[in-house]
């Protein structure tokens, strides 16, 4: 399974990218996903799919665009 | 008294004489300090109705019991005054060496009254105030001008200056301070300007009182080795606040083509990854742990301090996605003295005005080199364009007419800052509600909205979050007068405050006290607009029509067809009043404010207008 993963702020420097395809194992939530991309499980983030933010429980389907923030507070 | 200095020192520019006024410790625990100063202060001494740009309108410059102790970014001054572009109680907070200064002068304040006849500078050197000429810097930029103030006095001071445009009574000019930093959006830097002052220099040489110094010391650095550790580790600081632009285009958001659009495909070239590697410095304020200035080189080889607001209202939100030029506009604002967020407001209005057949003229979106010049013209107030849109895009819209105040982006007249909410309904609450019209400063729910609440509901956990960001944000920070950055961007306790309070003032507060005391702030400057529109209704806390509207809905992605819908965003205002202890109108009830202890402002309030 494909999707694209954005990562936002200062993920881009702790998942080393800033927007790549990746070629999921197999069915993933949300929250597994920022996990394969090396982002800190301790790290409260925000996870949009397609513009929509999601629960770290839900699931990615095939072709998802997935936008991984640090969660501001809009300065 | 300890904790506060105990003074404040009143300044005439009429006569050229000042005073050192003390206050009780009454005053001190009621109002805190910073906003709740300036708004109680003005309160008892402007008359309602006057000409905000007449001499009878007061500049207040308020610190507050931590400002200027070396603690987690507390170098910062609120400045404020009867608002020319709103035309009720206004104000603004800036990084500035004055938070000190002013302290170790011995006051709590500054009052700013009556006008000079030629240009001059206020010195205030401990007990000793002068009235210097300023007129070799009038006319000049806020860098320049800054800089002879340097050469003049030595760098070991505070300053806040003006550029043209607050010499220009520019309704949206700003107080400038250090170079790169800018507070005051509703046109304080107009109200210097309109006082002939150019300028103010603070030095300060004595000890801030405090109730127990030893503890404040090892509470103050041990907090600034904390706030620093949690900005490194969450690497924050990389990009700083301009990290959202690229969020904000993903959520749809961003501010694009004076807010018509909420995402475009080459926003990305401005998001803070473009800045971070273009950054060639980056500045803070004062005691700060977390410097948010990152400058560049803009088009024109010069440094240019960004920050997400400015790239957000004088980039996509005039469709300009060449960073350089976005580095441009904002060095122009920066040294011209004009606030970004409304600047940037204010030429997309334009554009969209030229656009939609009510203006005339040859600006359109995208023309980086045209917003130059315009900037000019706004600053200088030059030509019939230039001279109008220095009113604000609400004024302008006034005089063009069609329908154009529909777009004007501003709630009670200050434009709004660089979020798109045409379907976030919690944040264009924030807006409608902010004390002083569309700031940011106040609240931002935007990320709570999406990953806490749904993003489509209008329900009362919104107003509930609008409220409770407003205690911390605009009150607590507001009053304490410090950067809100360390607890809202990396998790700095909020716990600390109360303690870093009570270190200096020998007091025993919790946070609850520091929410009745912005309850009674928030409060009072509602009393303000109250006095000085007896008419005010609630429709006066609706963001622009344009956000209702189905044409203007995003044509395309997930929120395709989505505007803010009236009898709803109505409901959620209800639940905002409701909660808040208002009436109907959005003003507070007899009932909350003798709660709060504004029985008295209450009675001065319904001698003018109507309370319930």
């Amino acid at each position: 399974m494909k999707v694209t993963v954005k990562l936002i702020g200062p993920l881009i420097y702790e998942g080393g990218f800033s927007e790549k395809a990746v070629e999921l194992p197999g069915p993933m939530t949300a929250g597994e996903l920022s996990a394969f991309v090396k982002i800190d499980k301790k790290r409260p983030t925000i996870i949009t799919r397609n513009g929509r933010a999601v629960a770290n429980s839900d699931l990615i389907a095939e072709g998802d665009r997935v936008v991984i923030s640090h969660i501001y507070s809009g300065g | 008294m300890k904790g506060w200095t105990g003074f404040i020192l009143r300044v005439n520019l009429t006569d050229k004489t000042w005073k050192k006024e003390s206050f009780t410790e009454e005053f001190a625990q009621k109002w805190v300090g910073g906003r709740g100063f300036a708004a109680k202060i003005l309160f008892d001494e402007l008359k309602p109705g006057i000409d905000a740009l007449g001499p009878e309108n007061k500049l207040v410059v308020a610190l507050g019991p931590i400002a200027g102790i070396p603690a987690p970014n507390t170098g910062k001054v609120v400045v404020a005054a009867k608002s020319p572009l709103t035309g009720f109680y206004g104000d603004g907070n800036l990084g500035s060496n004055v938070s000190s200064h002013l302290r170790k002068a011995g006051y709590d304040a500054l009052i700013v009254e009556g006008a000079a006849d030629k240009p001059v500078y206020l010195s205030i050197e401990d007990d000793k105030v002068e009235f210097l000429d300023a007129s070799e810097m009038w006319g000049q930029g806020t860098y320049h001008s800054n800089e002879w103030l340097y050469k003049k006095h030595g760098k070991n001071l505070g300053v806040l200056n003006i550029g043209q445009a607050g010499e220009n009574k520019v309704l949206f000019a700003v107080i400038r301070s250090l170079e790169g930093r800018a507070g005051g959006r509703p046109g304080i830097g107009a109200v210097m300007g309109s006082k002939m002052l150019k300028a103010i220099v603070v030095k300060g040489t004595k000890q801030i009182p405090q109730a127990d110094p030893d503890l404040m010391r090892k509470l103050g650095v041990e907090g600034l080795k904390k706030a620093r550790e949690l900005d490194q580790k969450s690497g924050w600081s990389k990009q700083s606040t301009d990290a959202v632009l690229g969020w904000c285009n993903e959520v749809n958001g961003l501010p694009v083509q004076n807010m018509r659009h909420t995402a475009h495909p080459e926003a990305y070239k401005l998001d803070g990854e473009h800045l971070n590697d273009a950054r060639i410095a980056t500045y803070g304020c004062p005691s700060c742990t977390m410097h948010c200035g990152i400058t560049i080189h803009d088009k024109e080889g010069r440094e240019s301090e960004l920050d997400y607001e400015n790239i957000g209202m004088l980039g996509p939100n005039i469709n300009v996605f060449d960073l350089k030029q976005v580095g441009s506009l904002n060095y122009l604002c920066d040294d011209y003295g004009l606030d970004t967020i409304s600047a940037g407001a204010v030429l997309g209005f334009y554009a969209d005005a030229i656009e939609r057949g009510a203006a005339s003229g040859d600006f359109k979106f995208g023309d980086a080199e045209k917003g130059k010049t315009l900037l000019w013209d706004i600053a200088a107030r030059k030509g019939e364009t230039g001279n109008l849109l220095a009113d604000g895009a609400l004024k302008a819209a006034k005089v063009y007419g069609k329908n154009s105040a529909d777009y004007a982006m501003q709630v009670k007249g200050l434009e709004m800052a660089a979020y798109n909410c045409k379907s976030i309904p919690g944040q264009a609450l924030a807006f409608g509600v902010a004390a002083i019209g569309g700031h940011h400063r106040e609240a931002w729910i935007i990320t709570f909205e999406l990953k806490h609440s749904k993003r489509e509901s209008y329900g009362p956990e919104k107003a509930a979050k609008v409220i409770e960001l407003q205690r911390i944000r605009g009150g607590l920070f507001e009053m304490l007068v410090a950067c809100r950055f360390p607890w809202v961007e990396v998790g700095y306790e909020l716990e600390n405050y109360p303690k870093f309070f009570n270190a200096v003032t020998g007091l025993d507060w919790t946070l609850d006290n520091f929410w009745t005391a912005a309850d009674r702030a928030y409060s009072m400057i509602k009393l303000h607009y109250l006095r000085e529109f007896p008419n005010a209704t609630r429709r006066d806390d609706y963001p622009p029509a344009v956000w209702f509207d189905k044409s203007n809905a995003d044509t395309e992605g997930p929120q395709k067809g989505v505007v803010l819908e009236y009898d709803k965003y109505d409901s959620l205002l209800q639940h905002y009043y409701d909660q808040r202890g208002y009436d109907q109108r959005g003003i507070p009830t007899m009932e909350t404010l003798k709660k709060l202890g504004l029985a008295d402002e209450a009675a001065a309030a319904a001698k003018v207008a109507k309370l319930n």
